[in-house]
């Protein structure tokens, strides 16, 4: 039967720049009407570089067209009376509403959760914020390195002999977006039998801790600090991202068993590494990393990094390179399994666009439609989903509400 | 206590590394009964630590208590006829079977959904593996550095606001954590999740495959984007468009600071003490801000140099600019905001000692996740779990392993 799991699903994106626009674009994939309200007045997304070909326009913004891909754009003025009215209407006939404006605003707003469920009972409502809605910190601005800073995630990351670094990928938000998927999916599954919504709160900064278990728990039970090793592992060696051949291309390799050691030896064509007695267990291998990681790199600094995978996969020693955002565009991997899609759009053309990280039965469970021009289904969303009238659209438009 | 929006939900979890353990616990905590089926030899997050007093203990690992609290621990050797047929009839009563070994593990143990489906038409089989069940690359082994390089990860950090300062001799970072695995297991749980949602409207199965290369790219979207839209960034010294969007050294250690807008800067400058430089054209504006940076950077850092992070934190906040000092893990969980949240969950150690671990990072309010039991000892659930799920009386069991309590 080939139905996607959310279909018959409205949800309200408010969503601020990634995390939660995130969130809803994956809700959206699987099937549910997404409409994303947003206002010419205070744009997040939309204004964002890059712009596609470098022209600056509020339909041209990667972030935006990445990231909104699936939705229906539904443009009104919250600082509007009447704008406000509306965004109730459209909370009325939803199933989620997902949001992370500053602690306080939506409240202030009108919009917040006590609200909502007055408008529909059974409501599933998820608001996100940098450091949550309540403590002592919850109206701190959080851009992501904040997060990094404060969550202990940098103090873990670096060098021994360094500070503590600040991770890519602006990771705090897909990473609280991730976590806010699974609490919606978790509401509604409960909301099927039992008939009631409810209220989700995601911290950034605690879906940062919550991928540091081994850290906080050598504080709590030991009384010791994060240590920073750089790329190495307490228990592997080799374990690290070594230079290749070619500019700025490296390859991870990790080692784990000494049976993979003894592989690792043969297939670099070093058999004498396998006896020398510096490398001859785990132990002895994690004794003597500097000159282990430096013979290897003298070894892989011969080949690209496809090519040391090939070598080291081919006697199962795991390894693969470390790739660069182009280069996973165009992983043959990635490609062959339909990781990378295609988008059209009217204005920025086709463009590659990633997925999620799952298949169905051999297939991507999910559709992909462009994301929306700036207020390109106002008229769909008051018209047929609303039900105003043409000569109330009209108003509307003359008046302050719909920019 | 709410029992859980899963409280009706049986899982099955069988692995060999941390993503599926995690994708089981994500299940759990919102109220799945999960039976994890162990090796004779036990988790590896079992030998992987932290132990208290770095003694090794396989109940007490700090890694085996995060990734499988709540759930009931079974020991089974597949191997055996007698474990292998007990483990069919555990499928037999569940809705969902995780599982986090290779492919050729996969297909040896014919745990594929063509098979299972013959045993159970209804089951959600949750394979999570390296690089995915079909592709060029299927048959690719790998752990978390592996899944943090092939995703994009490594090589987008450190990130902005932070640099590389040798592209050419600084490769990629990783950060000293499994968070390749957790991704994973996120991933898994929200696709399992998915097919549940679904499998109200069909009634049937089916095979997830999720990888882990792909559960890293997915988060990497930013950058993805990047790429999609112009050629990606290069690694070597680079600047955020705007400054100073900022990681600096203060007497203490770090800080981040956000003041490129206008109105940030000259609260900066006038902290710094010098308001006269809001009147410098080489730092009139964000962009010429960023292109003057190496000028810019030491005049700042002599003013951060001199104060704490917090200090440095409190007096940019209250004049409205974004700064934190880089915490460590202690002033993390010492945090008066971590403690006023409860964020971190805490448990009684073997000797009383209070141990704690990373609580819930999904608060829901209708249907709270929570802890019910301790993760367990191996194979402490085995007789247990049989006479519940199968019905049968303890006696009847047959496992070839040896007994435990």
């Amino acid at each position: 039967m080939n139905r996607l799991p959310l279909e018959g699903i409205r949800v309200v994106d408010f969503g601020q720049i990634i995390a939660i626009p995130f969130a809803a674009q994956i809700l959206g994939w699987l099937g549910a009407e997404v409409i994303l309200v947003e206002s010419s007045q205070h744009m997040t997304n939309r204004a964002l570089p890059p712009f596609a070909d470098g022209v600056v326009g509020v339909n041209r913004s990667a972030a935006c067209n990445l990231m909104h891909s699936n939705k229906l754009s539904l443009v009104l003025n919250l600082h509007d009376p009447d704008g406000v009215e509306l965004a109730r209407k459209v909370i009325s006939i939803s199933d989620v509403v997902l949001e992370n404006f500053a602690t306080g605003t939506i409240d202030r707003l009108g919009l917040g959760y006590e609200e909502a469920r007055k408008l529909k009972p059974d409501i599933i409502y998820l608001s996100l914020g940098a450091f949550g809605r309540s403590g002592p910190m919850k109206d701190f601005v959080g851009f992501h390195s904040v997060i990094n800073a404060f969550s202990g995630l940098a103090a873990a990351t670096g060098y021994p002999e360094g500070h503590p670094r600040i991770l890519g990928g602006i990771f705090p938000d897909p990473l609280s977006g991730s976590y806010s998927i699974l609490g919606i999916l978790q509401a509604l599954y409960h909301r099927e039998v039992y008939g009631e919504g409810q209220y989700i709160e995601v911290a950034m900064t605690e879906a940062l801790t919550a991928m540091m278990p081994e850290s906080v728990a050598e504080y709590t039970m030991n009384g010791r600090d994060a240590e920073r090793v750089g790329n190495r592992d307490k228990e592997k060696a080799p374990h690290n991202i070594y230079r290749c051949k070619g500019d700025q291309k490296w390859v991870a390799i990790s080692v784990s068993l000494d049976s993979q050691w003894g592989s690792f030896c043969v297939a670099a064509g070093k058999p004498e590494w396998a006896s020398d007695l510096r490398f001859i267990d785990a132990g002895q291998r994690l004794a003597n990393q500097d000159v282990l990681d430096s013979l290897i790199e003298g070894w892989t600094l011969n080949y690209e990094p496809y090519k040391i995978t090939e070598i080291l996969q081919h006697v199962g020693v795991p390894s693969f390179p470390a790739l660069d955002s182009l280069e996973l565009l165009k992983d043959r991997h990635l490609i062959d399994r339909g990781f990378i899609a295609w988008t059209d759009h009217p204005e920025t053309g086709w463009r590659p666009i990633d997925n999620v990280a799952w298949k169905i039965d051999g297939k991507r469970p999910v559709e992909y439609p462009r994301a929306p021009l700036l207020g390109e289904h106002n008229l769909y969303v008051l018209e047929e989903l609303l039900g105003f009238s043409k000569s109330k659209i009209q108003r509307l438009v003359r008046s302050e509400t719909l920019v | 206590m709410h029992l859980g929006a899963l409280s009706k939900l049986r899982v099955v979890e069988y692995g060999a590394q941390y993503a599926g353990s995690y994708c089981s616990r994500l299940l759990a905590d919102a109220g799945a009964d999960v039976v994890k089926v162990e090796t004779y030899d036990g988790d590896h997050a079992r030998f992987r630590g932290p132990f208290p007093d770095h003694i090794e203990n396989t109940d007490w690992s700090g890694l085996h208590l995060y990734l499988n609290a709540n759930k009931r621990s079974v020991s089974l050797d597949l191997s055996e006829n007698n474990d292998a047929s007990l483990f069919s009839k555990l499928l037999v009563e569940s809705d969902v079977l995780v599982l986090n070994y290779s492919v050729a593990v996969l297909d040896r143990l014919r745990l594929r959904r063509d098979h299972l489906k013959e045993i159970n038409p209804k089951l959600i089989v949750t394979a999570i593996t390296p690089f995915g069940l079909t592709g060029p690359y299927s048959n690719y082994v790998g752990d978390d550095l592996i899944a943090i390089s092939a995703g994009g990860f490594a090589y987008a950090s450190p990130g902005i606001p932070d640099m590389v300062s040798d592209p050419d001799q600084e490769p990629p970072l990783r950060a000293n954590e499994n968070i390749g695995e957790y991704l994973a297991g996120i991933q898994a749980a929200t696709a399992t999740m998915a097919a549940l949602i679904k499998r109200r409207f069909t009634g049937e199965g089916c095979e997830i495959d999720v990888s882990y290369q792909e559960a890293v790219a997915m988060v990497m979207t930013w950058d993805i984007s990047h790429a999609s839209y112009v050629e990606p960034k290069n690694r070597s010294p680079y600047v955020f468009g705007a400054m100073p969007n900022a990681y600096l050294p203060c007497k203490d250690g770090y800080v981040v600071m956000a003041a490129f807008l206008g109105h940030q800067w000259n609260k900066v400058v006038e902290m710094m003490g010098r308001p006269d430089w809001s009147q410098l054209e080489i730092f009139a504006d964000p962009g010429e801000r960023a292109r003057n940076w190496d000028a810019l950077e030491p005049l700042i850092m002599e003013w951060t140099l001199q104060y704490t992070g917090d200090e440095i934190a409190k007096k940019a906040r209250s004049e409205g600019v974004p700064c934190f000092p880089a915490y460590t893990v202690a002033q993390m969980v010492e945090s008066e905001h971590v403690i006023e949240r409860d964020y971190l969950w805490s448990f009684d150690g073997p000797d009383g000692q209070v141990f704690k671990l990373p609580g819930f990072p999904i608060r829901m309010q209708g249907t709270p996740w929570n802890i019910r039991r301790l993760a367990p000892k191996l194979g402490q659930h085995n007789k247990e779990v049989i006479t519940e799920w199968l019905g049968h009386s303890s006696e009847e069991k047959n496992l070839t392993g040896k007994e435990y309590e």
